[in-house]
Formats: structure tokens, C-alpha cells, sequence
């Protein structure tokens, strides 16, 4: 079971397919991978921006989440020295981004929150955004506390536990938040198709009239 | 006579902030075990409130904190029940000042100790204190597993009794009210769609270290934990606030 689960694994990676991690059904000995949970249903109806935590974003600056309100914005949950799932992530968020219309790009913010308090500072964030050469314009890297880590993962129904070696288990979810911080859409696995948060961001941007200002 | 009302009211404030226990370093062994490779986990010292917090202390907190008031919650904090029982903002259903306030959710839980200056105990924070406080009262597995499951039997009388905010060690583990944990989302149900560590029935059983006279009461523990939302805040469920040790 292993060695099956290890050869899809190079052969996935050797096809350059994300590896999903997708664990459920493997036999419960094997825990040298990760572990994926799977995403908590959330309330749709009210906003995440109600979490007054501060963050330190990778250029240095302190925010509060609230000051993302007034574009729509695409919200994932990562740690910088995983090499797994989360580079895909990131990927899939770029992906979205990219499939937007172009002048519609300049209306939406990625946002990559770390759940490693201790190992991505903001400095850190700011070399592993360099790597993935993403503009500070549109990227932005969260580095917080335990705290607010926690709070807002709850609030986006990503469940993660940080394990024994330092790693962290946790769901892979791609969120997308209208203009008031409110969940519209949400994509979770890994390397999904992007069509349904891309027309997400193209509603939100349209009702809002965002292309006018 | 103001002079000495000033004292007395101090000696009063005293009581009410209780000093939370040191819970001492140790080793301890997950009745559920989350990661089959950590069979024993070292747990550093730290200190927890002896009490579940009580209606008056939460009271204190919202007088102090609008935001956290019954009316003013930001809804995305709770399921719409949050301290529906109370009459007003800052007014406490009658007789209920000394009983293990309920109806808070997770998020109000986290903020209440936060003003605290604390933070909710972690699962392995709470389940360590639980074998402490069983040691220290020297309960049998047996005994554990009967006031669990008396409870359980008719949860909201149990969470209806009083509770001595003033008390020097550890109490009401077990007896009161189920009580948050920070991250108790790791035992959450995803009703039949059961994936590894989800918490369904057969993966807490699956994952129990060992299956002696406590072991069904405390699985039973674990599940009905597992069935919380954050922002859940019904009439059988409160929290106490665990404390860094000052470094």
C-alpha cells in the first residue's frame, strides 16, 4: 500500500500534477505525508473582516484584515517551508488571477496567510514571494499570531494542526471574498478548475461598479 | 466606615479574580490519539482557571466590552442563541451569578480570555488538567467514568448547579458544563463523509490508545466535543481560560 501510494506520488510529480494528498483512504500507519482535512462548511452571510487582529504583511506593513474591504479578494492558507501542497496553492491562486480579464486584474488582491508563526516572519514571506516572483501590488503574505491564525482559519473552515515535526496538516481551500469580506466562493482540493472563482471575482467587480473608479 | 467599605470592596474584587492553578509539567498519553506516532505527549507547566467561568464574570466582561454584549455580537460570532437567556446587555437571568455561564460561543470564549489576559487551554492542555485533576482527587477510572456518564444523563441540571469562583484547586472538570477547548476543531464530524482525523465515531474509536473503564466515557467526551461549531452556543457548554506560565 506504501509503495503504491509512493509510486502515484513520483508519477504525479513526475507529471507535473500537483500530488492532492488526498488521504482518505489510505491505511492510517502512513504518516510520514501530510494529512489533508478536508474544509468545514461556513456562514456565507456575514463578513470575516469582523476579526480586528493585526498581521504584518511580507513588505513589512501592519494591516488589519478590514483593510482589504472595497475589492474583491482571493484567500488561502499556507505555510512558507511546505513543499507539498502549498506551492500549488499559491499556484492556483496565480492561476485564477491570470484567467481574469485583463483589465479586471488591477481590481483584485491575492492574499496568502501563513500558519506558521514562528518560521514565516515577514521577512521570510517576503523571500518566498520573491521565489514566486509576485508583485507586491497583487500579492500579499500574512504573517500573525497563533491567535489570529486560528480565528480567521475558522472562519474560512480551514482546519490545520500543526504537528509534532513543526509541519502542518490542513484543508486546501481557495476563498474567494466579495467586497465587504463576505465567503462567495470556495474551491477546495488542489490544481481545481479556476471558472467559478474567476466568475466570482468578474460579478463581483461588475455590481460594484469597480471598474469606473 | 468609607474607608473600611473601600477595603471590603477590594477584598472582594480579590475573590472574584480568582488565581488560576498551576498545572505542572508532565507527560501524558491522548485517550484519542491524534498522531499515531506520538503516543505520550510533554506537556510544559502551565496555569487554568480552577472554575468554569461564571455568569458574574462574564458579566464583568461585557459591561466592559460592548461589542460582546447579547445584542451587539457581530453575527458572524455566533448562531444567533448568544446569552439569549439574559434579559438585557448587561443583565443576568436571575439567580445565575454563581453558575458556569453557557450560550458562548467560540469566539466569545476566545475574547472573553483574551480581556483576561489568558487564552482557551488546548485540547491537550484541558485533557492533560482533566488526568491531573482525576489524580489529585483520587478518582478511579471507574468512579471518572460514572460522573461522566451521570452527567450526561441529564446534562443541563448538571449545568445548573453552582460553582465556587473562589476555589484554590482544581474543580468541576467533569460535573458542570462541556467546556471550549481552542482547538477542538480537529474532532469535528463531517457526518458520514469521514475523512482521517475528522472525528467521525469510528475514527475516534479507531484512533483510542487503549480501551480500560475509562475509555468509553471519555470517547463519549470527545464526540460530543466534536459536534460543536464555533459558533455553537447552547446551554450545556461554557469554558475556562488557561495562562502561559511568566516566563
Amino acid at each position: 500500500m506504501k509503495n503504491l501510494i509512493f509510486a502515484l506520488s513520483v508519477m504525479l510529480l513526475g507529471s507535473g500534477v500537483a500530488v492532492a494528498q488526498d488521504h482518505s483512504q489510505h491505511n492510517h500507519h502512513d504518516h510520514k505525508n501530510h494529512t489533508t482535512f478536508k474544509a468545514e462548511p461556513v456562514n456565507k452571510e456575514h463578513s470575516i473582516y469582523h476579526l480586528d487582529g493585526e498581521w504584518q504583511a511580507h513588505t513589512g506593513e501592519s494591516l488589519t484584515l478590514a483593510n482589504f474591504q472595497g475589492q474583491p479578494v482571493v484567500i488561502s492558507m499556507i505555510y512558507g517551508s511546505c513543499t507539498t501542497a502549498c506551492p500549488v496553492l499559491v499556484n492556483d491562486a496565480r492561476r485564477i488571477f491570470e484567467a481574469l480579464p485583463e483589465a479586471y486584474k488591477q481590481e483584485v488582491k491575492l492574499v496568502m496567510v501563513s500558519f506558521d508563526e514562528d518560521r514565516d516572519t515577514p521577512a521570510a514571506l517576503a523571500e518566498y514571494a520573491k521565489k514566486y516572483n509576485l508583485g507586491d501590488d497583487v500579492w500579499t503574505f500574512l504573517h500573525g499570531d497563533d491567535n489570529n491564525i486560528r480565528a480567521l482559519a475558522t472562519l474560512l473552515g480551514v482546519r490545520y494542526r500543526k504537528r509534532s515535526d513543526g509541519d502542518f496538516d490542513h484543508s486546501n481551500l481557495v476563498t474567494v471574498l466579495d467586497v465587504h469580506g463576505r465567503v462567495v466562493e470556495r474551491v477546495e482540493g488542489l490544481n481545481r478548475p479556476v471558472e467559478d472563482a474567476v466568475n466570482a471575482l468578474v460579478k463581483i467587480i461588475d455590481e460594484n461598479h469597480l471598474l469606473h473608479h | 466606615m468609607y474607608k473600611w467599605l473601600s477595603v471590603l470592596s477590594m477584598v472582594v474584587a480579590a475573590q472574584a479574580a480568582a488565581e488560576p492553578v498551576i498545572i505542572p509539567a508532565g507527560e501524558y498519553k491522548p485517550a484519542v490519539l491524534l498522531d499515531e506516532t506520538v503516543e505520550v505527549v510533554v506537556m510544559p507547566a502551565f496555569k487554568l482557571d480552577a472554575a468554569p467561568v461564571t455568569y458574574a464574570q462574564y458579566l464583568e466582561f461585557v459591561s466592559e466590552n460592548e461589542k460582546w454584549q447579547r445584542d451587539n455580537i457581530a453575527a458572524i460570532f455566533h448562531d444567533g442563541n448568544y446569552l439569549k437567556s439574559w434579559p438585557g446587555n448587561e443583565e443576568l437571568p436571575a439567580g445565575f451569578e454563581s453558575k458556569a455561564v453557557t450560550q458562548v460561543s467560540w469566539f466569545a470564549a476566545r475574547a472573553y480570555c483574551d480581556a483576561q489576559s489568558g487564552r482557551l487551554p488546548t485540547l491537550d492542555e484541558w485533557e492533560y488538567a482533566s488526568n491531573y485533576y482525576l489524580q489529585q482527587q483520587n478518582l478511579s477510572d471507574k468512579e471518572y467514568a460514572q460522573m461522566l456518564f451521570a452527567r450526561n444523563s441529564n446534562p443541563t441540571a448538571y449545568s445548573k448547579q453552582d460553582v465556587d469562583a473562589n476555589i484554590e484547586h482544581l474543580e468541576y472538570m467533569h460535573n458542570r458544563v462541556n467546556e471550549w477547548v481552542e482547538d477542538y476543531q480537529l474532532l469535528l464530524t463531517n457526518g458520514d463523509n469521514n475523512d482521517l482525523l475528522a472525528g467521525s465515531c469510528g475514527d475516534s474509536a479507531r484512533f483510542m490508545a487503549d480501551f480500560g473503564d475509562a475509555s468509553y466515557a471519555t470517547f463519549f467526551r470527545y464526540q460530543s466535543r466534536s459536534n460543536y461549531r464555533p459558533q455553537s452556543t447552547t446551554s450545556t457548554l461554557g469554558f475556562r481560560c488557561a495562562y502561559d506560565m511568566e516566563k
